[in-house]
């Protein structure tokens, strides 16, 4: 999607201000607005509420690794989750079992490297699962992804990483043990000040990667292939380069993620959270990193709106309350079959529209 | 039990299984080939005609009637389903359509979770006699006899019935050229509804076979995902392919659960169709009888 216009008589006399994140004025302060309400509003609010918005954080990060796959690359990937188990379990056996010299636990440095060697080891099971990309595409690339699904967390990680130090079915992580620096992360809010300091360095890399040469080679194989391949760009690596990006944030996700959790168990990776992912870009509206906060938004809010109507309802007809889970997943799937049909573009693209109004007000022609 | 034994009970048990496969993988590709939609959402087709056969069989309707009850129950949700979501997407790219059936599947499976709740059920009185059948030095569950009895008719009917009617015909049609077809006075709504019907009739009977066998739960729709590896390897728009598919990935199912658990211990019987679908894929992706797609810039 291309950029919103300018507003009304704002000429870009230069590249360097072509190319600036922030072209007007008006966006810096928009922006100023945006960091005070994230370091120092919400922060405060209720933790109930900063757990939903640690939710949504983490539903950004895994959506970002699909959204680059697909938004940008034109790979459709319906098997996410499984490399944010790799990063989850990588990150999580690291910190258990990895032999860490004493000054290393000592100074927190534990979870942060485990993060990072999640993070590098989820992108390499990527470009694994990638490999094929190379011959295949469309529907038969969509199969090879859904078969990483399930080698990965429904044989490799349940029948052998999970069972590691005779540990039965789920990891727990002892209270203390996620410590960044001096900091222990053990409350929502530590939670959320790890996030969203990850979700904006994986945006940020995002974004500078996709007006780089990787971004416009990610595009160009979107659009055409073919055509993308005789401009000399070499698809393969471009193909693979993006999987391994995409499996990298989904890595720091799935690591970032085990902070928030007091014990991890394959179950938290299933399929259907890959497919979730995918909704949320779809909903969002694919190709924009706008559509991916707001599809992750949507999805994690109209969720809680959700249970909070249901409640009244439960008194009424008891048996609500405890298939909740199943009216959910309904929802969802109408919710994801609706933008489809009535607004294939997203809610980005509502977004984009509102923008441009305000914008060109008042003479919009 | 003899190596040779073991062999050949695994050969007979992952044939009659794979009828069953064969049998959706059979629905699958009739949705492909009539309207291009590469739909996800099988598995859920499946639990849904299984429990509508389980809840009038419970009722105490014979099995055979309470299957041809929940084949018309499959006929209208078929159509409905075609008509609500599917028919607006004619066209559009294959991420949009491929997610709608995703959206679709987790919808009817959200509504199959609802109403009939997630405890394993099985079939009281049990349809099929216990005692096994003995064939020479096989010993075959006549459950698995009677289920590959059944599928094997069914998909006698369903391509004698694409062969040989007027609606199947004009199925073939469509599915080989749409205008052509269009030109000729052959109505591609019906038929798409009519491929929706079939596929969701099709997937409703081999879930209840399926589920005459190991209980009923919400995990017999796995069956909708191993039909995947069942039309890769036939190739998606063939349907002797789907029905050689659905047979192959049966046997070789049941040949990794006898041969490879003991090195990979765990639930590589689950796994290994995948497996094999990814190999596969690297060195055919056209499966074996697939029309191969040029493209051009």
């Amino acid at each position: 999607m291309a950029k919103g216009f300018l507003p009304c008589g704002t000429y870009h006399q230069d590249y360097a201000h072509d190319h600036a994140w922030w072209q007007t004025r008006f966006v810096k302060g928009k922006m100023i607005f945006l960091a005070i309400g994230l370091f120092l509003i919400i922060p405060h609010l209720d933790s109930y509420y900063v757990g939903i918005v640690n939710m949504i954080g983490y539903t950004i990060l895994g959506a970002l690794g699909v959204d680059l796959l697909i938004g940008f690359t034109g790979q459709i990937t319906l098997g996410h989750a499984a490399f944010m188990a790799v990063g989850a379990y990588t990150s999580a056996l690291m910190v258990l079992e990895f032999p860490w010299p004493k000054i290393f636990i000592h100074l927190g440095l534990a979870y942060p490297l485990s993060i990072l060697c999640g993070a590098v080891l989820a992108g390499l099971w990527s470009v694994l699962f990638g490999l094929p990309s190379a011959k295949v595409k469309g529907f038969y690339l969509i199969l090879t992804t859904m078969a990483a699904q399930f080698v990965t967390v429904d044989f490799i990680i349940t029948q052998y990483v999970a069972r590691i130090g005779g540990r039965g079915q789920a990891f727990s992580l002892p209270p203390g043990t996620i410590k960044i620096g001096p900091w222990i992360i053990d409350s929502p809010t530590k939670v959320y000040y790890l996030m969203i300091i990850l979700v904006l360095l994986c945006i940020g890399m995002v974004a500078n990667l996709l007006r780089s040469k990787p971004g416009r080679a990610w595009m160009a194989i979107r659009d055409n292939d073919i055509a993308a391949e005789t401009l000399g760009i070499n698809i393969i690596f471009y193909k693979l380069l993006s999987f391994f990006v995409a499996g990298f944030i989904a890595g720091i996700a799935g690591a970032f993620w085990i902070s928030n959790l007091a014990a991890i168990s394959p179950e938290h990776f299933p399929w259907s959270w890959s497919l979730w992912l995918v909704g949320v870009i779809l909903i969002g509206g694919t190709g924009s990193i706008q559509g991916t906060i707001f599809g992750s938004m949507f999805m994690v809010l109209v969720m809680e709106a959700l249970q909070i109507g249901i409640l009244p309802l439960a008194d009424i007809y008891p048996q609500l309350l405890e298939k909740f889970l199943f009216v959910k997943e309904s929802t969802f799937g109408l919710a994801i079959c609706a933008f489809l049909i009535f607004e294939p573009n997203g809610l980005s693209y509502r977004w984009w529209q509102i923008k441009n109004y305000f914008n060109l007000w008042p003479f919009s022609y | 039990m003899s190596q040779g034994n073991l062999f050949f009970m695994t050969l007979t048990t992952g044939l009659m299984v794979g009828g069953i496969y064969a049998l959706v993988a059979l629905g699958w590709v009739i949705i492909y080939k009539c309207s291009g939609v590469l739909n996800l959402a099988m598995g859920e087709l499946t639990i849904i005609g299984a429990y509508v056969a389980l809840t009038f069989y419970q009722m105490g309707v014979p099995f055979v009637l309470s299957i041809v009850l929940s084949l018309i129950i499959g006929l209208v949700l078929g159509i409905l389903t075609e008509r609500i979501f599917l028919d607006r997407l004619i066209g559009e790219p294959i991420l949009t359509v491929i997610m709608v059936t995703v959206g679709l599947s987790f919808f009817l499976r959200g509504v199959v979770e609802f109403i009939w709740g997630t405890d394993t059920r099985v079939f009281t009185p049990a349809v099929f006699p216990l005692k096994p059948i003995k064939i020479g030095f096989l010993v075959i569950g006549s459950v698995y006899l009677w289920s590959f009895v059944t599928a094997i008719i069914l998909l006698l009917i369903l391509v004698g019935f694409f062969q040989y009617t007027r609606w199947g015909l004009a199925m073939q049609a469509t599915a080989d050229d749409e205008m052509a077809a269009l030109s000729l006075g052959v109505s591609a709504r019906f038929v798409y509804a009519a491929a929706w019907a079939i596929a969701f009739m099709a997937a409703g009977v081999g879930g209840s076979l399926l589920g005459n066998i190991n209980g009923l739960n919400i995990s017999v729709s796995y069956l909708g995902l191993l039909v995947l590896p069942a039309v890769v390897l036939g190739g998606l728009n063939s349907i002797p392919g789907a029905i050689v598919g659905g047979l192959a990935i049966g046997v070789l199912q049941n040949f990794a659960g006898a041969y490879l658990d003991q090195f990979f211990p765990g639930g590589v019987k689950q796994i290994f169709p995948f497996v094999f679908m990814v190999i596969f894929l690297l060195f055919k992706p056209y499966g074996l009888w697939g029309w191969e797609r040029i493209e051009r810039v």
